[in-house]
């Protein structure tokens, strides 16, 4: 039995038929065509799949979409204004945080969720909000660099 | 516009489509009337299958199509054997499987999970056979035969063609090296030294699965996409599989998310391609994490190794025996035994050498190509002895690798030349890194907690690259002088796309921003060996950078009759084409020629390696790897847990390209290094997977990083890479575990010989000898 | 996963009339944490989730000077991580959640649905026995409320009826001179699922202990009390020698199993120095309260 929702995706209100067993990420990238989200490992370690739900990162995997409607969802595709990029993805880009960019939009994210949480965090506290997201290329260096770059400037 | 230059970090060209969310990789994608693939796969390590009835899955709603054994065995268009090395691997079980996950069957659907809900109409009859699941199983005479014959292909790879598997048995390959005399040399030894080290099977563990689309067309044409590191050989393997000319076959690759070697040669394309022919349309499959492990793993390894030593720490003699569990398909394994065992020796001088290195066939996922191809495997048991040896004789192990060590103009153990060696030269930049040396760090910790301990510890390595190999690149001078790149080679987060420009651009003079490297389709690039061996580099810049160096005889050509100046009075510099009288732009040059413009001059290069050098020596390696690793580690006595407090990475690269580049993969490859080293193994039990899933396959993650990992790219240019760059892919990763197993013995007096090194392992080991 | 049925009451006591209408083919849904990794692998396959994230009286944490702290089912861990309240009450809460697997895990899991879950390896549970701590379930017959040892009774599995859903965790205020350490070991990476969690809360009587609580988590199929180790502290102050004896003790005192994150054996080292390291800190931090 479809339910329909409705929801903001990436600031525009959006709608949908989903059976409740839809996951939040099939339906950004399944419905809505945003495929920036990632499938990774389908149990909510890994953090390619994340997304902001109301201002908050989630496993889009083992989200329902039904638990959406009314709700706020940002995506690595909301986060830049055509050339105008996040101060976070330029960052990334200058401190090479990415190589092959599998786990980028869920660090990104996540990052992003970390310095409206906290303006000034500690290195400390980077490092435990970001410890949940994987990067098997192994850029944790770089993104650490990157997101430090970013707190110390705003 | 700005010149592009080598050695230069420029912002890689594929970053603002990926930190955008816009970059598509193949799970992204999707082709019109596509319906969805699922595999179904063995739940036993060894089984024949009696019956497979298929009817009532073929019912189901929204199948579209189920591929059995039957259509393999049955249809003239289909070659059911396939393989890298030898043809033992079929696109579904045949007679019998071989591991738990082996496929059996695939259903089409218009749904995934219609496709999902049909496997379990499937119904399988399987006779449970005896498994053989470890290498130890596999060898005991009278052992269950993991394949009862192996077909060979008619040509395959000329560094393998010597080897061939060992009727009757389970040993698949056996690669040997001599050299010199073993027991004159053990006779000659002061101090023998005796150990066996063993690993475990491990993950590649790209966050992005294997995934393919496949559309075979009325006619028997054949598009695939994949999520390959080496196309050609794909493109190879399906038009033999699937018999038609290798031009009907065509392969694109859209950006990989991670590849490490999981994703060479045939995984997923061939099942999708028969799944795509007989449900009439297009097909993708995407494997789920759990498949992964089915599909591709580190080879397991037991490392007997023997080594004969002077008092003053000269190695004389080494006995080796190394046994790479391969699994049930032999794969790239051949190729994996050899490398593992010409790098036995590891970068050291030792006359006497007696090596023997198996493959070996167990019923458990087949083992491949892994990031490191071999010499992890091989590097554990010299660099953990190395320092067994260093501790007996009372030498330092910096001291005793840089006595052994090659210097530039040493013979391998294959009796070549070594050129371009920088390997001192990574040893004392890791040394220096860590402090090596400084007495303040060693064996104290915080005194008042008296149970922790600090050691630092270093390792080094030597590796190959795939030689023989071949890499063609084309270069497009378009009418408005921007330059289009054709190479094979797959951006899979090394950067590859990047550094080609920059290669391009350096040559000609053309400025990054006006350089586009296409995609790879095998339609459109020339051939391209594969994107592995950390190779790219070497082989496809050099094409790349012949092919620029193309372009300009024909602009020079074109100049001379233009413009009526003889050639030898021609030039380039900056981006243009320097006349007696004046300068050119090439747009300019263009224009000339065509009219108008418009108009195409290509360029093209081709890189071929073989098993002779220039010398005509014997070539086992187009060029060589040397690295070091330096690990500092904090150990808790009373848990045996321990931190990594910093590592120190130190590559030969050449020349670094573009050096953001070369230090992100050498502190990328040195963070998997760590996982490996510290975490990572795939369990098993009776030959069914407990964790396979990336809960319980731990790896690391940002918060276990020490402090601080040093990249340090090295540089001992070699004559014949583009500006004297060699490979970085791989070399980082190899030194990680010994390095980390050394400092731990320098810290708390352990020496931990298994994989991955537990804090159990260490603990269990304090309580045999307590400090 | 299969699909199923989405019904959303708004108050408990309808939840608690659709499971029991459902009759065991439905399961309580929160968080979706644990829930959704069952119903993937194809372990669970309910016919009906029910949605308790809409019902207001699950939510909230409140603090009454005579009841102590309470904690609704449906508050998240990150919620727990970061409330001021929790921080000023019982800050070792904070600490514990700062460790438990991932930020996004944390911002949806829930504590009601972490302790339903049964999960061995977590880190709540133990910390709530020590501080005494007792759930309220209700259920169609009503209200009970039970200690948070009495709700696990084996591996991923509690005494919770199909019916009945928990609604909250209370735990009392800690009396005065008490001290409280909780210390999560993992044998692999620190996002890795704990080997053994261990909490220790002592209460003294000038430098004596005169409340012992020694909980072991992770080291069997329910985390429980190790009475045996709690006695041997009891009554005296707190060496390093009679806390490393209490350490052996309640290794004796647990029946760990081998698997992936360590042997038995191991796990019981482990236990012991733990509890060791754990009741010499909230030693130090039960005398600390007193200033």
């Amino acid at each position: 039995m479809k339910k329909a929702i409705s929801l903001k995706v990436n600031g525009m209100e959006r709608s949908a038929e989903v059976e409740p067993r839809l996951t939040l990420l099939e339906l950004v990238r399944e419905q809505f065509g945003l495929t920036g989200a990632k499938l990774g490992c389908d149990i909510q370690v890994c953090g390619a799949c994340t997304v902001l739900l109301d201002g908050k990162p989630v496993s889009a995997c083992s989200f329902l979409a039904i638990d959406a409607d009314g709700r706020e969802v940002l995506t690595i595709e909301g986060l830049s204004d055509k050339d105008k990029l996040h101060p976070l993805q330029e960052a990334f880009m200058e401190f090479g945080a990415l190589q092959c960019g599998y786990c980028t939009s869920g660090f990104i994210l996540t990052a992003k969720a970390l310095l409206d949480e906290f303006a000034h965090p500690s290195e400390q506290q980077i490092k435990d909000y970001l410890a949940g997201n994987f990067c098997r290329c192994g850029c944790y260096q770089e993104i650490l660099q990157a997101v430090k770059e970013v707190s110390s400037k705003a | 516009m700005e010149l592009t230059e080598i050695g230069k970090s420029y912002r890689r060209l594929d970053y603002r489509t990926k930190v955008t969310g816009r970059a598509q990789y193949l799970a992204d994608m999707s082709v019109p009337g596509m319906c969805y693939g699922k595999v179904l796969r063995s739940p036993y390590a060894h089984a024949r299958i009696r019956k497979i009835d298929a009817s009532k899955a073929l019912k189901a709603p929204g199948v579209v199509a189920v591929l059995t054994r039957d259509d393999i065995l049955h249809d003239e268009g289909i070659e059911p054997y396939y393989g890298p090395v030898f043809k033992d691997q079929t696109i579904v079980a045949v007679e019998k499987v071989r591991h738990v996950g082996d496929p059996v069957a695939a259903v089409a659907a218009l749904t995934a999970d219609a496709a999902e809900a049909a496997l379990n109409l499937i119904e399988v009859d399987y006779e449970e056979l005896p498994a053989v699941l470890d290498v130890g199983e596999a060898l005991k005479e009278n052992a269950a035969l993991v394949h009862d014959s192996v077909k060979l292909p008619s040509s395959g790879f000329a560094d393998l063609a010597e080897i061939k598997p060992v009727e009757g048995t389970n040993v698949c390959t056996h690669f040997k090296l001599n050299r010199g005399d073993i027991q004159k040399g053990f006779a000659e030894a002061d101090r023998i030294f005796e150990d066996t080290f063993t690993l475990p099977a491990t993950q590649h563990s790209f966050l992005e699965t294997h995934a393919c689309i496949a559309s075979v067309e009325p006619g028997g044409r054949i598009t695939v996409w994949a999520t390959t590191q080496n196309p050609f050989v794909v493109r190879t393997q399906l038009a033999n599989i699937f018999k038609v000319p290798v031009s009907r076959v065509r392969v694109i690759v859209p950006y990989l998310g991670g590849g490490y070697g999981g994703k060479v040669y045939p995984k997923v394309e061939p099942i999708t391609v028969a799944l795509a022919q007989k449900a009439g349309r297009p097909v993708r499959v995407v494997l789920a994490r759990e498949e992964v492990f089915y599909t591709i793993t580190k080879h397991a390894a037991v490392i007997r190794m023997k080594t004969g030593v002077k008092n003053d720490g000269t190695l004389v003699a080494r006995e080796c025996e190394i046994h790479l569990d391969t699994g049930a398909y032999a794969e790239i394994g051949p190729r994996v035994a050899k490398k593992s065992g010409y790098t036995a020796a590891g970068p050291y001088k030792i006359p006497n050498l007696k090596i023997d290195s198996y493959s070996v066939y167990t019923n458990k996922p087949p083992a491949g190509a892994f990031r490191g191809f071999g010499v992890s495997q091989s590097a554990w048991a010299v660099e953990s002895q190395m320092d067994i040896i260093a501790a007996a004789l009372k030498i330092d192990p910096l001291e005793l690798r840089k006595k052994n060590g090659y210097n530039e103009g040493d013979k391998f153990v294959t009796e070549e030349t070594l050129r371009a060696v920088g390997l001192k030269q990574c040893l004392d930049e890791v040394a220096k890194s860590i402090g090596w040396g400084s007495g303040e760090t060693r064996r104290q910790g915080d005194k008042e907690k008296d149970n922790i301990r600090r050691g630092k510890g270093l390792a080094c390595m030597i590796k190959a690259t795939i030689t023989p190999s071949v890499s063609c690149a084309v270069v497009k001078l378009n009418e408005d002088a921007s330059l289009s790149i054709y190479a094979g080679t797959v951006e899979m987060g090394q950067g590859s796309e990047t550094v080609l420009a920059q290669i391009a651009g350096k040559e000609l003079g053309i400025s990054l921003q006006s350089i586009q490297v296409l995609g790879v389709d095998t339609d459109v690039v020339p051939y391209d060996l594969t994107t592995s061996s950390s190779r790219s580099t070497f082989h496809m810049g050099k094409a790349v950078q012949l092919a620029a160096q193309d372009i300009q005889r024909q602009l020079k050509q074109i100049a001379a009759a233009e413009y009526g100046v003889p050639q030898d009075k021609i030039s380039f510099a900056d981006g243009k084409i320097r006349l007696p009288e004046t300068q050119l732009d090439y747009a300019e040059v263009m224009f000339k020629r065509f009219g108008m413009q418009g108009g195409t001059l290509v360029g093209e290069g081709q890189v071929k390696t073989s098993t002779k050098d220039e010398y005509g020596e014997k070539s086992t390696s187009a060029f060589w790897f040397l690295a070091a690793g330096a690990a500092e580690v904090e150990v808790d006595l009373d848990t045996g847990k321990f931190k990594l407090l910093k590592y120190a990475t130190a590559v030969d690269v050449g020349k670094a390209l573009n050096p953001l580049g070369c230090r992100q993969q050498l502190a990328g490859a040195a963070i998997t290094g760590i996982g490996q080293a510290m975490f990572e193994e795939i369990a098993y039990d009776n030959g069914q997977l407990i964790n396979p899933n990336l809960v319980d396959y731990v790896l690391p993650s940002l918060g276990d990083m020490p402090a601080v990992i040093d990249p340090i790219c090295v540089e001992v240019p070699d004559r014949n890479g583009p500006f004297g760059a060699k490979g970085i892919g791989e070399s980082a990763l190899i030194p990680v575990a010994p390095a980390i197993a050394n400092a731990i013995y320098d810290a708390a007096g352990v020496r931990i010989k298994d994989l991955p090194i537990k804090a159990e392992k260490i603990f269990l080991a304090l309580q045999d000898r307590p400090i | 996963m299969k699909n199923f049925d989405y019904l959303e009451p708004a108050t408990v006591a309808e939840a608690c009339a659709l499971l029991k209408e459902r009759g065991g083919e439905a399961k309580v849904f929160a968080g979706g944490s644990h829930v959704t990794i069952l119903m993937k692998q194809g372990l669970y396959q309910p016919t009906a989730l029910v949605n308790i994230k809409k019902i207001a009286e699950l939510k909230g944490i409140r603090f009454d000077p005579a009841e102590g702290l309470s904690i609704g089912a449906l508050v998240t861990h990150r919620e727990l991580e970061t409330s001021a309240l929790v921080k000023e009450k019982f800050p070792v809460l904070c600490e514990a959640e700062r460790e438990v697997a991932n930020i996004r895990v944390r911002n949806m899991g829930t504590v009601g649905g972490n302790l339903a879950s049964g999960e061995p390896l977590t880190d709540l549970s133990q910390i709530f026995i020590a501080l005494d701590g007792k759930l309220e379930i209700l259920g169609p017959n009503g209200r009970r409320a039970i200690g948070v040892e009495d709700l696990f009774v084996d591996f991923y599995t509690t005494s919770l009826a199909e019916d009945e859903i928990l609604t909250r965790v209370v735990l009392p205020p800690l009396p005065a001179q008490s001290g409280i350490d909780y210390i999560r070991f993992s044998s692999s990476s620190v996002v890795d699922k704990p080997c053994a969690g261990v909490a220790v809360r002592l209460t003294l009587d000038q430098k004596a202990v005169q409340v012992a609580r020694v909980v072991l988590g992770c080291v069997g199929p329910t985390p429980a009390r190790a009475r045996r180790a709690e006695a041997s502290l009891t009554g005296k102050p707190i060496s390093p020698e009679s806390a490393a004896a209490a350490g052996k003790i309640a290794s004796q005192e647990c029946s760990p199993t081998d698997d992936l994150r360590g042997s038995a054996h191991y796990k019981r080292a482990i236990v012991g120095t733990l509890v060791k390291r754990a009741a010499l800190k909230a030693y130090e931090r039960a005398q600390e309260s007193k200033k």
